[in-house]
């Protein structure tokens, strides 16, 4: 069974509490810190409790335990065979080459035979390429060191530049089925797609200003009314879903939707927002309203 | 009357709310009226204990309404994971968790009986009150975790013989790999449970377009991969929102459909009454139970590749005839991107070059509605449109004529 108490909080969080207490060092407000860090929000109120009251026989009212090894579990058969499963994904040779003996015995709980991401883009990152795997690897392990990166990349024009960056993170997008890599460090290089990096190397001895340019968020909002007809509430709330956002009912069926994005994501939006057809309509901002409009007045001047 | 509890035996009880606050988070106490006013209480206390820093409210004149608030680009790691992190257990199976786990760090290969007595020598007897175990409560236990994996069991005359199951691989080595698809692979859920083995947990990933409420859907999602692994029927119990109403139905699961740009997940089964393939959203099926090994499961998954799966443009795949759509879009010479746009974005059907700046799409699928969403998105480029369902043409052409009216153009 996938939801299991072995997988719980309460299992993890105990199982830290024991491991301090077998060091011979817990304390009341050691217990405290480790749930506030490990488990839920009530459960400060609960797991203390039942462990003193001896309902659980782990820990005795000194804070000792009869437990001699910091506790640790193998892995169970739904673990491995998810393991299993993301091990012979194509996007694994990313990280690492992957020896077929690895968990050999084991069935995968799914193959790529069991699948389809239907509206997926056709034009994914290339992950059998050797110059992208050795970029993907050298970006990460700079990412994890904390160090500087000389790109050498084809610019939007398509013209290879260059541009010594801090990597913050790897963005990838199922959507896209691509990664983009997050820097810092540089005015003029914010984003960059992973396959339009031609070249990187980890600059072990450059030391990056401590007053690096950082990249500032970007965060703007649309105001959206929707009139829930053939489904379009359901339709447009999980389609928005991964956005932060504020819903209100205005009306019967009528329903007010702010939606925060990412500025670079502007254009997405407008195309977003468009496939919805008649029944959602853009209130503000007046900038966003005006890209729309200008879209149905080309529109208009095509239809014959 | 039962007391409140911070876990719960079955998280089917908060997959809806977790839902309900997540997707739309404008909805009353008194709005969800399948529930008693009781159950959404303590639903919505415990939601809040699991997703602190993620929940919120806001106050209307019909009363409070509570939301979860994520932006999925922001986070390392799906917070709704925690919630799967929520079932109950007795006092005896957390005890003897613990205690099973130590006494198999320096014993092998051990009886009931022999388990029975450590327990009591090395660990009850340590505190000063009566409590013991009895065979069938420590049996029960070992037996299940020799189902789950943990243990392994061999018989050794008429003794049942237990021992740890040594793990092969270093769980550590594999972090970067279970960090990225813990969020993106299919109940990704899991790897979260591993990481939770692991001491540092910092990510070097983020994700766009995430479709983080997947995450409640995962023990639907695993009984139907577990199913096509295996090759056998499943009954689901499906809700059907046209109706209004949950039906039992026995199918044989065929393939999961996932779309990446709205977050739904779809499992296409064949449905051997009505004798053809059918969609079924996953955050519809309540609950799957196991049904029958299916003898020509390879042969239907072959006729849907063959037969179905080419003219789906997105879950519909049981219409008897084909309907024809076709459109042209004009491109201009500086916008080739556009071209790129379609050869990327389609899912089957073809483009075929009319001039320099026109290009026609054309295809053949089983519900032309479907590919609707994807034409507005050319909104400002389309020349020509043409179905074979003349209704629906006639439909897409009002749309077209209400936005100009909804946004006064003239």
């Amino acid at each position: 069974m996938l939801f299991n108490e072995i997988y719980g909080l309460y299992y993890n969080t105990v199982s830290k509490i024991l491991s301090k207490a077998i060091d011979n060092n817990l304390k009341n407000e050691d217990i405290e810190k480790i749930i506030r860090e490990n488990a839920f929000n009530e459960s400060n109120l609960i797991i203390p409790r039942l462990l003193k009251e001896n309902k659980w026989l782990l820990l005795d009212e000194n804070y000792k335990t009869p437990i001699k090894n910091k506790p640790d579990r193998p892995m169970t058969i739904l673990e491995k065979r998810w393991l299993k499963s993301i091990l012979i994904d194509k996007r694994v040779k990313l990280f690492m080459d992957i020896s077929p003996d690895i968990l050999e015995d084991i069935k995968p709980l799914f193959t790529e035979d069991d699948y389809v991401l239907f509206d997926k883009y056709n034009d994914g990152d290339p992950y059998e390429s050797e110059e992208y795997i050795y970029n993907f690897r050298k970006i990460l392990s700079a990412i994890k060191s904390n160090s500087p990166l000389l790109l050498s990349y084809f610019n939007r024009k398509n013209i290879l530049n260059k541009a010594i960056v801090k990597p913050e993170k790897l963005e990838y997008s199922e959507k896209d089925d691509k990664f983009r890599l997050v820097t810092s460090g540089c005015s003029y290089l914010r984003l960059v797609r992973l396959s339009k990096i031609k070249y990187c190397k980890i600059l072990t001895d450059y030391k990056l200003n401590n007053n690096h340019f950082m990249p500032k968020d970007n965060k703007e909002n649309i105001v959206i009314e929707l009139i829930d007809y053939r489904n379009a509430l359901e339709r447009v709330m999980i389609h928005f879903s991964h956005f932060e956002k504020e819903a209100e009912r205005v009306s019967y069926n009528k329903y007010r939707i702010k939606i925060y994005y990412d500025s670079s994501d502007r254009t997405e939006m407008v195309i977003r927002i468009l496939s919805f057809g008649p029944f959602v309509k853009v209130i503000e901002p007046e900038s966003f309203i005006d890209l729309i409009k200008e879209r149905l007045k080309k529109q208009k001047n095509l239809w014959t | 009357m039962s007391s409140y509890t911070e876990l719960i035996k079955n998280f089917e009880k908060i997959r809806d709310y977790i839902r309900e606050f997540y997707i739309y988070g404008f909805k009353s106490r008194e709005e969800f009226n399948k529930k008693s006013s009781r159950s959404y209480d303590d639903e919505k206390r415990r939601i809040e204990s699991y997703l602190e820093g993620y929940m919120g409210f806001r106050n209307s004149k019909s009363g409070k309404r509570i939301f979860i608030n994520i932006d999925s680009r922001k986070v390392k790691a799906n917070p709704l994971y925690r919630a799967l992190k929520s079932k109950s257990f007795t006092d005896n199976d957390i005890t003897l968790h613990f205690i099973l786990m130590d006494i198999f760090v320096n014993n092998s290969k051990l009886s009931v009986s022999e388990i029975k007595e450590k327990i009591y020598i090395n660990y009850l007897s340590y505190f000063d009150i009566e409590k013991s175990f009895d065979d069938k409560t420590i049996a029960n236990k070992l037996n299940e975790y020799v189902k789950i994996g943990l243990l392994s069991v061999e018989k050794i005359g008429k003794q049942n013989i237990y021992d740890i199951v040594v793990d092969k691989i270093e769980l550590s080595k594999f972090k970067d790999i279970i960090l990225f698809f813990s969020e993106v692979g299919f109940c990704g859920v899991i790897g979260s449970y591993l990481l939770d083995k692991l001491d540092n947990k910092d990510s070097s990933f983020i994700f766009k377009h995430h479709y983080i409420v997947q995450a409640i859907d995962s023990e639907v999602l695993y009984k139907l991969f577990d199913a096509m692994s295996n090759k056998e029927s499943i009954i689901i119990s499906n809700y059907t929102r046209h109706s209004n109403v949950e039906r039992e139905i026995e199918v044989i699961p065929i393939k999961i459909f996932v779309s990446v740009q709205s977050g739904r997940q779809y499992l296409i089964a064949y449905n051997n009454i009505m004798e053809d393939f059918r969609s079924y959203r996953l955050d519809y099926i309540t609950k799957v139970k196991e049904g029958n090994v299916v003898n020509n499961f390879n042969k239907l998954r072959r006729d849907f590749a063959e037969r179905v799966q080419g003219n789906m443009w997105g879950v519909v795949c049981n219409k008897n005839h084909m309907q024809h759509i076709e459109f042209t879009i004009n491109i201009d010479e500086d916008e080739l991107y556009i071209l790129d746009r379609l050869r990327r974005e389609k899912r089957c059907g073809s483009i075929e070059k009319i001039d320099d700046n026109t290009y026609k799409f054309k295809a053949d699928v089983f519900d032309a509605s479907e590919v609707v969403t994807w034409i507005r998105t050319f909104i400002c480029r389309i020349k020509d449109i043409h179905f074979s369902n003349k209704a629906l043409e006639d439909r897409f052409k009002k749309d077209i004529k209400d936005m100009y009216k909804l946004y006064d153009i003239e």
